[in-house]
């Protein structure tokens, strides 16, 4: 957990929080969300029963355009893309899809894109903006902290704002107090909820 | 004579030297596994022998080891089937004892998890008791497993190892009750166990298994089986030809006290209630033939010398 500011977990069980303190880390790092978490802590008590998540996250500015992932190299009549990362792939091909339209846009095979007679510069279609990281930040989080949060606990409570986020669950139906434990344990971070 | 579970390695060249000779020496090939150029084999061989086949083996390059787990069938329990046990750690152990020898099965509860809706339907408890040891794989809480343990060993009649992430003596506290084999530092974990500590627990687990299973070993033998598992196995592959065309990887799988036959019950129950093992003795008078309730297999269970005074 290098990249977190503040990572703590707190439970009645010294054991089980050693675990847990393990299950966070090797799931969020799975997921590729550390590097997006700023301070986390999460608080169990397996008596009540209940999981609380509370943390911050990293403003995410950056946006991922054309030039980030393919080398665009303009020839007469064509344009060759060469991929490098396939992640944002599909969404690439509908922009352009939509732009151009799909007998300009040809895909020979996995790693290659080409588009022809398009009435557009390289440097252009470099500057095409085609996917936004942050947009499925929070669907991501939730699928990790579920992973995360003991199986049994299936009734659960989240909120996303302004790059705060809560995450409560738990097996029984919640308590209604539960916004004063998720500022009690932003509290504990030096934060307000 | 007594036989004894050992796994042979070796290539697939001349392997069946090996195999007639466990044959002659009164031995049985339980499992034989062809993987590219090697073949693992399965077997029982008698003690004394086992010199005599590491010497025969010897210039084909085959390997002799001892595998306490050949012949007995595991049921791996785990809590769910969700990504929270699976694949970690659960498929891990099911693999684990499945390399030296055991066969395996994962039996996953529908209301394993959390500690108010907990429990353990009929056909749950059933299936688990017709292994020869159940492994639960437990999570990491001492309140949890305390709470749950009491309603999952409802009607359990086999030997239990509990798996759990407290140490091991504090399940021996909390667990109640008490079962035959705990095992601490082993609860709920998402990584693969690939480093050598983790290993050394894997190993440790089956330790654990191994120590309850050679006590239930102790004790058939205290009344020794009307006719051998495994004897059994090779005589249903010979008068049953219909095993034969069944795919699953192990058609006959061996128990320590019994068989579970993969044909359908209906159908082939009374063909082998009539089957002769020897001298007019059929199938049907050392053991009891029962429906399973894993799909419509046959279970296979050799009564004792003491309920049929015969020893074949």
């Amino acid at each position: 957990m290098l990249a977190v500011e503040y990572f703590e977990v707190e439970c009645p069980e010294p054991v089980g929080a050693e675990y847990y303190k393990q299950i966070t880390n090797d799931v969020l790092l799975d997921h590729n969300l550390l590097k997006v978490i700023e301070k986390l802590h999460i608080y169990l008590d397996p008596k009540v029963p209940i999981f609380v998540a509370v943390g911050i996250l990293k403003p995410i500015t950056t946006v991922v355009k054309v030039g980030d992932i393919a080398n665009v190299n303009p020839q007469e009549g064509k344009m060759t893309l060469v991929i490098t990362e396939e992640t944002y792939l599909a969404s690439m091909l509908r922009i352009f899809w939509e732009r151009f339209g799909k007998d300009r846009v040809e895909q020979p095979d996995r790693f290659t894109v080409v588009l022809y007679n398009v009435p557009v510069e390289a440097k252009e279609i470099e500057a095409i903006v085609i996917g936004n990281p942050s947009e499925s930040l929070n669907k991501d989080l939730i699928y990790a902290f579920r992973q995360i949060a003991p199986e049994g606990f299936r009734l659960r409570s989240e909120r996303f704002y302004q790059g705060k986020f809560s995450f409560v669950s738990s097996e029984n139906t919640l308590v209604e107090n539960i916004d004063e434990l998720v500022k009690e344990k932003f509290a504990l971070m030096g934060e307000t909820p | 004579m007594t036989l004894v579970p050992v796994t042979y390695k070796g290539g697939i060249y001349q392997h069946d030297i090996v195999i007639d000779l466990i044959e002659d020496l009164g031995g049985y090939v339980v499992q034989k596994h062809v993987l590219a150029q090697e073949v693992v084999l399965q077997c029982f061989v008698p003690r004394d022998d086992i010199e005599l086949i590491r010497e025969i083996s010897r210039p084909i390059f085959g390997e002799v080891t001892d595998s306490p787990l050949v012949g007995t069938e595991i049921a791996i329990v785990s809590m769910s089937l969700e990504i929270h046990h699976l694949p970690h750690p659960s498929c891990d152990i099911a693999e684990y004892v499945r390399r030296i020898g055991a066969k395996s099965n994962m039996v996953s509860l529908a209301r394993g998890p959390g500690k108010r809706i907990t429990g353990l339907n009929d056909e749950e408890r059933d299936v688990i008791n017709e292994h020869d040891i159940a492994v639960y794989l437990m999570g990491n809480f001492e309140t949890c497993i305390e709470h749950k343990m009491p309603i999952l060993l409802r009607g359990i009649e086999v030997p239990v190892v509990v798996c759990g992430g407290p140490d091991k003596e504090t399940l021996i506290k909390i667990i109640d009750p008490p079962v035959e084999g705990y095992v601490g530092g082993v609860g709920r974990f998402m990584r693969r166990t690939k480093e050598a500590d983790q290993l050394d627990k894997l190993d440790e687990i089956i330790a654990e298994i191994t120590r309850v299973l050679e006590k239930k070993r102790e004790d058939v033998s205290k009344d020794p089986l009307s006719v051998a598992p495994a004897r059994l196995m090779n005589l249903i592959k010979e008068r049953v030809p219909a095993i034969l065309e069944v795919t699953s990887p192990t058609p006959l799988t061996v128990q320590m006290a019994g068989l579970r036959v993969k044909l359908p019950y209906d159908t082939f129950a009374p063909e082998l209630r009539r089957m002769e093992i020897e001298d007019g003795i059929t199938l049907g008078d050392v053991a009891e033939i029962e429906p399973s309730r894993m799909r419509d297999y046959i279970l296979v269970k050799v009564l004792p010398f003491s309920e049929t005074n015969t020893v074949i």
